[in-house]
């Protein structure tokens, strides 16, 4: 009987591990290895184009800290932290409207999903053409309300910035709202009765009982928002294919970017990769403690 | 339903569509242009009606430019990743939420932790590592990884998955079905709503991604449709035939709008899910 029985945990942990065998394949051969490698690569010259690969110990990383070009792209990266609380409050605002049933909010929602179900390469082919200085729907708009002279949206880097700034954040509200949306009906009805009660008016209760009772999905929406807001890549390439001028709208996965498949420097962009890494790992971490003053975690 | 009108509400209310006016003009504005003849976009006012409507473009489009193909790499690529890693992760998933087996917890926290690193970490060794195997100019780069796990997937069907009945297993097991022919003939069948959700989020996602084919591959032949549609983008928009692109971007967009149109409760369910336990 108890041989029986073991023999049964045992065809159970094989039939286990076997189903989980494509996922940890995954793991070991993209994930683990590709890290090690590029850990690796940091410290080597390699260039995919040349034989001989040199341990060169710190070199890429003295030479990264010293190219302005890196910290303009960094400076550029922090500079897409911008749409995030953008997107974040329009979306709360939009998802608390949804929550109150607001009139044709069926309609409204499906059009708030469509720049999200777009692919970026499409959005930013409008967007050009949107934001084209002389024939682009924006600025014959901005002409007609008597701004004499509208911004170069596409070639100057301050403007573009903004553009892309502004686009990311039109993209996300409709998306990010269907998490508030669910963190919404979560609410027990029972504390805004209890309110209700107590005579606490409605934006009262928004400020006093709803927000903080969210605050863990808003927790949540800024560290992915923040983890995938640094890696903005697909929009700088389409709209300054150079990193635009004097680098001014090139990011960091731009750079890396460049530096690995323009100019081959496998080595270097593996040693950018890493501090680029450690950066995010870094500024999550911080988020992870500063939450612990504003988070709500349960009763 | 309830709708009561006191003047925050009212101003909520236009603020919202406004909002939504900004989402669907750009969409309309895309349709419009691309039924003009081409000298006719650079007319101030701008028509917003095409005199005369001109489907040319939707014709020429697919001699101008590789749409054809890339519809067709990209059809390849999505389909494969739809089917195998529906059922590489829902397997997975069933492992994860149903057996008991070593090192269960290790692998998965193991799995979770892929997605704290950015893509952009793994993207150069990834290059390297499929020059090696000379997958460089293939569409294996954009299938194999994906076809194998989908950690959000994976986590999704789990969390569902939980919510059945482990006495299910136990069942399937009397009536001498193997782990196997209970993941198939029993919890399959039962995440099908989960399952639907989520083909529609990876359809998104596979068929609208960029990055990687434009990373993993060089030759016109392997272009996926977003990199064909790219390359319509000119630095110069003087040089571009601008209602050609726009036919082309539009035609690219349709596969996922029809999915959406179609199954627009399963989005958001899908996404609501997710977020909630995320």
């Amino acid at each position: 009987m108890r041989e029986r029985k073991n023999n049964l945990k045992r065809s159970e942990s094989i039939a286990g591990l076997l189903f989980v065998t494509p996922s940890i394949l995954y793991f070991l051969v993209f994930f683990l290895l590709p890290i090690a490698i590029c850990i690796y690569a940091s410290f080597t010259n390699w260039n995919i184009l040349s034989p001989n690969r040199m341990f060169v110990g710190l070199r890429n990383f003295t030479k990264l800290f010293a190219d302005p070009k890196f910290w303009k792209a960094l400076e550029n990266t922090l500079f897409m932290l911008i749409p995030v609380p953008i997107y974040i409050i329009f979306a709360l605002l939009f998802g608390y409207a949804c929550h109150k049933n607001i009139l044709g909010q069926k309609v409204f929602r499906a059009v708030y999903y469509l720049p999200f179900i777009s692919s970026v390469v499409s959005l930013t082919l409008i967007w050009k053409w949107l934001f084209n200085a002389e024939y682009g729907l924006v600025n014959i708009f901005l002409k007609g309300v008597g701004v004499e002279n509208p911004p170069n949206w596409l070639g100057d880097p301050f403007w573009t910035k903004w553009m892309i700034v502004l686009m990311i954040s039109w993209k996300m509200i409709g998306i990010i709202s269907i998490y508030y949306i669910a963190a919404l009906k979560a609410v027990p009805r029972t504390i805004y009765e209890a309110a209700d009660i107590d005579g606490a008016s409605s934006l009262q209760q928004f400020f006093s009982i709803t927000l903080p009772l969210i605050t863990p999905t808003t927790f949540y929406l800024l560290i992915v928002g923040l983890i995938g807001s640094l890696q903005t890549f697909v929009e700088i390439q389409m709209f300054a294919p150079d990193g635009g001028r004097g680098y001014g709208v090139a990011t960091i996965v731009f750079y890396i970017w460049q530096k690995a498949f323009s100019s081959s420097q496998m080595g270097y962009a593996s040693a950018t990769a890493v501090v680029f890494g450690l950066f995010i790992f870094a500024l999550t971490a911080i988020q992870f403690i500063i939450s612990r003053k504003w988070v709500y975690g349960g009763e | 339903m309830k709708w009561k009108t006191s003047p925050r509400r009212v101003i909520i209310f236009i603020i919202i569509l406004v909002g939504a006016g900004s989402m669907i003009l750009p969409f309309l504005w895309m349709l419009s242009t691309s039924l003009k003849e081409a000298n006719l976009v650079y007319t101030i006012p701008p028509q917003w009606i095409p005199k005369p409507v001109n489907w040319q473009n939707y014709k020429d489009v697919w001699t101008a430019s590789n749409l054809l193909t890339g519809i067709k790499n990209s059809s390849i690529i999505t389909i494969f990743v739809l089917l195998f890693s529906t059922f590489t992760s829902s397997m997975a998933a069933f492992a994860f939420s149903k057996l008991t087996f070593p090192f269960k917890n290790v692998i998965f926290i193991m799995l979770l932790s892929t997605m704290m690193v950015p893509l952009v970490v793994l993207l150069v060794p990834q290059f390297v590592i499929y020059s090696k195997i000379k997958w460089i100019d293939t569409l294996l780069p954009m299938i194999v990884p994906a076809s194998l796990c989908n950690i959000n997937v994976i986590f999704f069907l789990r969390q569902y998955i939980n919510g059945l009945p482990k006495e299910l297993l136990d069942a399937a097991k009397i009536d001498g079905c193997g782990y196997f022919g209970a993941y198939w003939r029993i919890f399959l069948p039962l995440c099908k709503p989960a399952i639907v959700a989520n083909i529609i989020m990876l359809f998104m996602t596979t068929w609208n991604d960029y990055f990687a084919p434009l990373v993993f591959t060089h030759s016109e032949s392997k272009q996926t449709v977003q990199v064909a549609i790219a390359m319509l983008n000119s630095h110069f928009i003087q040089q571009t035939n601008i209602p050609l692109m726009m036919a082309a971007a539009l035609i690219a967009e349709l596969p996922v709008l029809i999915l959406f149109v179609l199954a627009q409760k399963h989005f958001t369910e899908s996404f609501a899910m997710t977020g909630i336990k995320g």
